[in-house]
């Protein structure tokens, strides 16, 4: 282990806390899905990763932050739920294995459609000085942005809380995902509902990816691929199925993941690995997660 | 079986080996390449079809699977020169740096590592349903990879390696593709098999039934992780040069590809769409390149290849679900039927 | 002489209790059944007996030793065998192959003997299609062997969980209403099946059924549940002229 000052743990930390509110933003969008499908939509990650894309074109053509950020965010929501009606509504009766294939399906599409619209070679995502200008505390620098990002994520959260446990559509969403056929039977629009839980979750990873975006500027089509490998073990860790887990396992797998390299710098090697050595360990040791409820089979 | 059927087998079977006779004399390095290739992919999908599509389990580790096999039998078969050349960053560790093994056995071995380290991920990884046991096969596969990349006097690292002899011929890709076949059709159509396909249908009902589902689900995934390992090692002796990269998601994916097309649960289709699907990602290579029509050249878009098979196993698993031959199998009657146009009995033919 | 006991038996659901203090008792040979209304734990006791659900309370012996947190597959082994409820036929194997699965559980042969097709396996193997022929004769589906289960009609389904159950060779056998669906005729032809099977195969049978007709017709003894209690146990005139059960639920029939 390295020995460290306070000041560099610290920033160690604020680093950590970052990370962790991106991931949780994503990991959101997954576990809401699969609470309410009992899917794991393998897409997600590329969402998140094409609404970079959307920002950066939208910088590209001239427009300023405050009109591309919300478009992006609309965008993506709307892709998401495009995705939704492709590829998952017509397989919801049908074997797991299938719309685990088509989400899978999904992923590959729109991954290579990026490649080939976009070109596989790395892109540069606008720096906003607003953001990305850096801020010295005591002996350390930081960028306002790894300040900024948990304050959003956690506005975010309690924006969602409210809208899931206070609301007639959080309520509509929370039916839906305890029994289709009843919420129908109640009288609740079951595809509207899914639609909206995706278009939410789609956007809220699409503020994680434009954070993402302004905290790591490069850009490319596989760039969703390890971070929503990633944010759904955080969505598991924390309970699949669980808001609050997801951002849990989303601080858990973050902090973990910059305190495990910055302690024991030889295992940087490693770090893609962190990720997957606490989800192996957690289903084993608690499959239903850190906030999960079993759900059990009626016989 | 019939003594019909047992003559028509061993006629294909001499039909079979006179065309790789042929084809290795005659045919040119890519065609050869291609049916190797092929060979290769019914073993893959083969594997993978027991594991996924005989017993329902969510199993998305195959290329890690894959790539302890290849690098165990590359490693093997690497000649003393070879590894000095290849581990020039770190050296390879010391018991490794003499061995020099055949071909057959590094096969075995890198079939019988593969197994072993199928059993162990198995072993955690078996309790856990449906998509839980999805990603922590993918995650398994993930750390093999990364460990790989990281296991620079083993494995050379993110260099990979180079300079694998190309053992890999057509008589030992068709000849292993056969074994395998034969030895899937055997296991499939035992009390064992059956079992498997009970856990697919029902797990509750088959353990209700007796049958230990563990001890069986373990059994599956090691018989299919030895043969995917055997995959992985023919495949690294074919192409010459192996890396960690090769073994993402990307080529799992692509197995999962083959025997969806091909039907889930149903060797034979599994067999065809593996040579349709290999020989058809070469042939639409073409849309990755240029195109040169003489008067005009449409560039090639990098990636559109596979955009076309994302679409393709969107629109089987969304439209044709059951794929090709869905859980049906090649049967002399039924080819015969087919080729002499037979009106099948229900439409008032003949028997 | 006692075959299974079952010693104050609880199972919670978290805040739900779904039985209660249950206390079984079957002889060998005996046809003891068990009612109650719609959703008073009768499955739930069932699960609890072959091994799908752990007692979160109380114990169970069978043949004197105990069996309360085995897994079902073992329970099974030891000669416990069930019907379903909602039938959970192997939907989209043969019927002749779902009876075959159930005699899996006795091979002796490992995997490499199975796929060398040694003359140890290839005897069990003969040895398990016989059976489950005659096993399929004895419901009446022979006919039907090759056909995909899923295509039965629903009565010849009830058959062949049965003919499945009967393939593991069991000692006790628990059926989760049989009867379901059958008309008067059916139900009449059941009757005397399970008298027949509980003779030609030494079987003990414990029930769970609605159709009075069939209860009282061939139960020596009967259990009823409300609410995960047990209200009433004797033999069926007891319990038909027994006040409780009758406040609670006297089995309207449904093919009256």
């Amino acid at each position: 282990m390295i020995k460290m000052t306070l000041d560099m743990f610290l920033q160690h930390l604020t680093n950590g806390i970052s990370l962790g509110s991106l991931y949780a933003l994503i990991a959101i969008g997954y576990t809401m899905v699969y609470g309410i499908l009992r899917l794991i939509n393998f897409a997600h990650g590329d969402i998140f990763m094409m609404a970079t894309y959307f920002t950066f074109f939208g910088v590209l053509f001239g427009g300023k932050w405050y009109v591309v950020f919300p478009i992006t965010i609309i965008l993506t929501a709307l892709l998401g739920m495009l995705v939704e009606i492709s590829a998952y509504r017509n397989l919801r009766d049908a074997p797991k294995i299938s719309i685990l294939i088509s989400a899978i399906g999904a992923s590959f599409l729109i991954e290579n459609l990026a490649i080939v619209i976009f070109g596989g070679r790395p892109k540069a995502f606008p720096t906003i000085p607003l953001f990305t200008s850096v801020v010295h505390i005591r002996n350390i620098s930081i960028q306002r942005l790894t300040f900024i990002i948990p304050v959003v994520t956690v506005i975010l959260l309690l924006s969602l809380l409210y809208l899931i446990n206070k609301t007639k559509t959080g309520m509509a969403m929370r039916a839906v995902s305890k029994d289709h056929e009843t919420a129908r039977l109640m009288g609740i629009n079951v595809d509207r509902t899914i639609s909206i839980t995706f278009g939410i979750g789609s956007a809220l990873a699409a503020v994680g990816g434009i954070m993402w975006g302004l905290k790591f500027p490069q850009i490319q089509p596989l760039m969703g691929v390890m971070p929503g490998l990633k944010c759904f073990i955080a969505a598991v860790i924390g309970g699949i199925g669980s808001i609050s887990g997801a951002v849990i396992g989303g601080f858990i797998l973050g902090i973990g993941e910059i305190m495990l390299i910055a302690l024991l710098p030889s295992l940087t090697g490693y770090r893609d690995a962190f990720a997957f050595i606490l989800l192996i360990a957690i289903l084993l040791l608690k499959p239903t997660g850190i906030m999960g409820e079993k759900i059990s089979e009626k016989v | 079986m019939k003594k019909r059927d047992y003559y028509l087998t061993a006629i294909s079977l001499i039909l079979l080996i006179g065309f790789i006779f042929y084809a290795d004399n005659n045919m040119d390095a890519y065609m050869v390449r291609i049916l190797n290739l092929c060979a290769i992919y019914t073993i893959l999908g083969l594997s993978m079809n027991l594991i996924n599509g005989f017993t329902g389990l969510f199993s998305l580790g195959h290329a890690g699977f894959m790539s302890v096999g290849a690098y165990v039998t590359a490693i093997l078969t690497l000649s003393v020169n070879a590894k000095v050349q290849n581990f020039f960053l770190k050296p390879i560790a010391a018991p490794l740096s003499n061995v020099v093994w055949p071909f057959f056995p590094a096969l075995l071995l890198g079939g019988a590592l593969t197994a072993l380290v199928g059993f162990l991920i198995g072993a955690p990884a078996l309790r856990l349903k449906g998509d839980y046991l999805a990603i922590a096969t993918l995650g398994f596969a993930e750390i093999i990879r990364v460990i790989f990349t990281n296991t620079q006097t083993i494995t050379n690292g993110a260099l990979g390696l180079k300079g694998i002899p190309a053992y890999t011929n057509l008589w030992w890709s068709f000849g292993i593709a056969i074994f395998t076949i034969v030895t899937m059709i055997l296991l499939i159509n035992s009390s064992y098999g059956r079992a498997f396909k009970a856990i697919r249908e029902d797990e509750i009902a088959a353990e209700s039934m007796g049958i230990d589902l563990f001890k069986h689900k373990v059994l599956s995934f090691t018989i299919g992780a030895f043969f995917a390992g055997i995959g992985g090692g023919l495949l690294g002796n074919l192409l010459g040069t192996i890396d960690p990269l090769m073994f993402r998601f990307t080529l799992t994916f692509n197995i999962l590809l083959i025997i969806v097309l091909g039907g889930i649960g149903s060797i034979t289709g599994t067999v065809i769409s593996a040579f349709v699907v290999t020989i058809a990602q070469e042939a639409l290579r073409f849309l990755d390149q240029s195109i040169n029509l003489g008067f005009v050249v449409i560039p090639g878009v990098a990636g559109m290849r596979m955009v076309v098979f994302s679409i393709l196993l969107m629109l089987v698993v969304l439209f044709y679900r059951h794929g090709l031959m869905g859980t049906n199998e090649f049967s002399w009657d039924k080819f015969l039927n087919v080729i002499s146009m037979k009106k099948p009995l229900l439409k008032g033919g003949r028997k | 002489m006692e075959i299974l006991r079952s010693d104050n038996i609880t199972m919670q659901f978290g805040g739900l209790t779904a039985v209660k203090d249950f206390n079984l008792t079957l002889n060998k040979g005996e046809i003891v059944a068990l009612i109650g209304p719609n959703g008073a734990g009768k499955t739930t006791a069932f699960n609890m007996i072959t091994g799908v659900y752990k007692p979160t309370n109380g114990k169970i012996y069978y043949k004197g030793s105990e069996i309360t947190h085995m897994a079902p597959y073992q329970i099974t082994k030891l000669g416990i065998a069930r019907t379903f409820q909602n039938i959970r036929l192997f939907k989209d194997l043969s019927v002749l192959e779902n009876v075959l699965i159930a005699n899996h559980l006795h091979i002796k042969s490992n995997v490499f003997e199975a796929l060398l097709r040694l003359p140890k396996y290839k005897n069990e193997d003969r040895k398990m299609m016989r059976k489950s022929l005659e096993l399929l004769e004895i419901v009446g589906l022979a006919d039907e062997k090759h056909e995909k289960s899923s295509s039965l009609p629903y009565g010849k389904q009830r058959r062949l969980e049965i003919a499945r159950a009967l393939a593991t060779s069991p000692e006790l056998l628990l059926l989760d209403e049989p009867a379901a669906g059958m008309n008067p005729t059916e139900s009449e032809d059941l009757t005397k099946f399970i008298r027949q099977i509980r003779d030609d195969f030494n079987l003990t049978i414990f029930m769970i059924e609605h159709h009075m007709q069939v209860v009282m017709g061939i139960s020596e003894r009967i259990y009823v549940f409300d609410y995960g209690i047990t209200i009433a146990h004797g033999s069926p005139k007891e319990i038909q002229n027994n006040q409780r059960v009758i406040e609670a639920y006297l089995g309207v029939d449904e093919n009256a």
